[in-house]
């Protein structure tokens, strides 16, 4: 293989489908991390309106308090969750908690690094953000 | 600062986070999510001193742990002296100029200078 061949850059260290499950929680561990800074920043923002007085911040309100912005706090609800569990499993992953013994590597080389614990985490933080996202749901739309 | 040391205050920040933002949002179910969203009740959330407390807390940690992580990404996709100095800069610049902000709306909701 040629080095440029092997250079792929963002579009190669993006590419969920090389490593599986571990790089699809990679990448989305970043995505909603940008996503939600983007949301907080956003947020710190909205609130300001009420130095404004009263009609400030209630026309602020009705820009958010719809159909849309529903969906969106709904999404920012899933991207939440989903940061909070996969990061405490970064967190411990980094502790060494979970990760499994140090073993030779022998054929076909299964990575002892990312066992079977950690994968379903990943799996349960998305099953968990699902969760919390329906609930989410439930209660801006079920006013 | 070495990096191993910044990563432990990105954890530590993710975790007070973690436990300070479920207390913001159980307050907003303390009574229907809309109704908790009216003028009154927000003036009134910001003038109780030590939720207008965790507000703050939750701003420097949220701004700490963002723009770190922000950081962390952007140090990802390339690297560099002057590049790493930039983002290291810029991330510092935002993270004051939102926790400035952030703060003066606290304080000035705070203090009843609506």
């Amino acid at each position: 293989m040629k080095q440029n061949e092997n250079n792929e850059g963002i579009k190669g260290m993006a590419n969920p489908g090389r490593y599986g499950i571990e790089r699809v929680a990679y990448w989305l561990m970043r995505i909603t991390g940008l996503g939600l800074l983007a949301y907080f920043i956003g947020h710190v923002y909205e609130t300001s309106s009420i130095l404004n007085g009263k009609e400030a911040w209630n026309s602020m309100l009705e820009l958010t308090q719809t159909t849309e912005g529903h969906i969106f706090l709904t999404l920012v609800i899933g991207m939440c969750v989903f940061h909070t569990a996969n990061g405490i499993r970064v967190m411990l992953g980094h502790g060494g908690i979970g990760v499994g013994k140090p073993a030779r590597p022998d054929y076909p080389y299964v990575p002892a690094s990312q066992n079977t614990m950690h994968k379903l985490c990943i799996y349960a933080s998305i099953g968990l953000a699902a969760l919390a996202m329906m609930y989410g749901l439930s209660v801006l739309f079920g006013e | 600062m070495r990096e191993s040391i910044v990563m432990k205050v990105h954890y530590g920040t993710a975790l007070g986070s973690v436990v300070l933002v479920a207390v913001h949002i159980l307050f907003r179910l303390t009574m229907d999510f809309s109704e908790s969203l009216q003028y009154e009740n927000v003036v009134a959330n910001y003038q109780f001193i030590p939720y207008a407390i965790l507000l703050e807390l939750v701003l420097i940690l949220l701004s700490v742990h963002g723009f770190n992580g922000l950081r962390v990404i952007l140090l990802e996709l390339k690297q560099g002296r002057s590049y790493e100095k930039a983002v290291t800069y810029g991330c510092l610049a935002a993270m004051a100029g939102l926790i400035a902000y952030g703060s003066k709306t606290i304080l000035m909701t705070s203090m009843g200078m609506t």
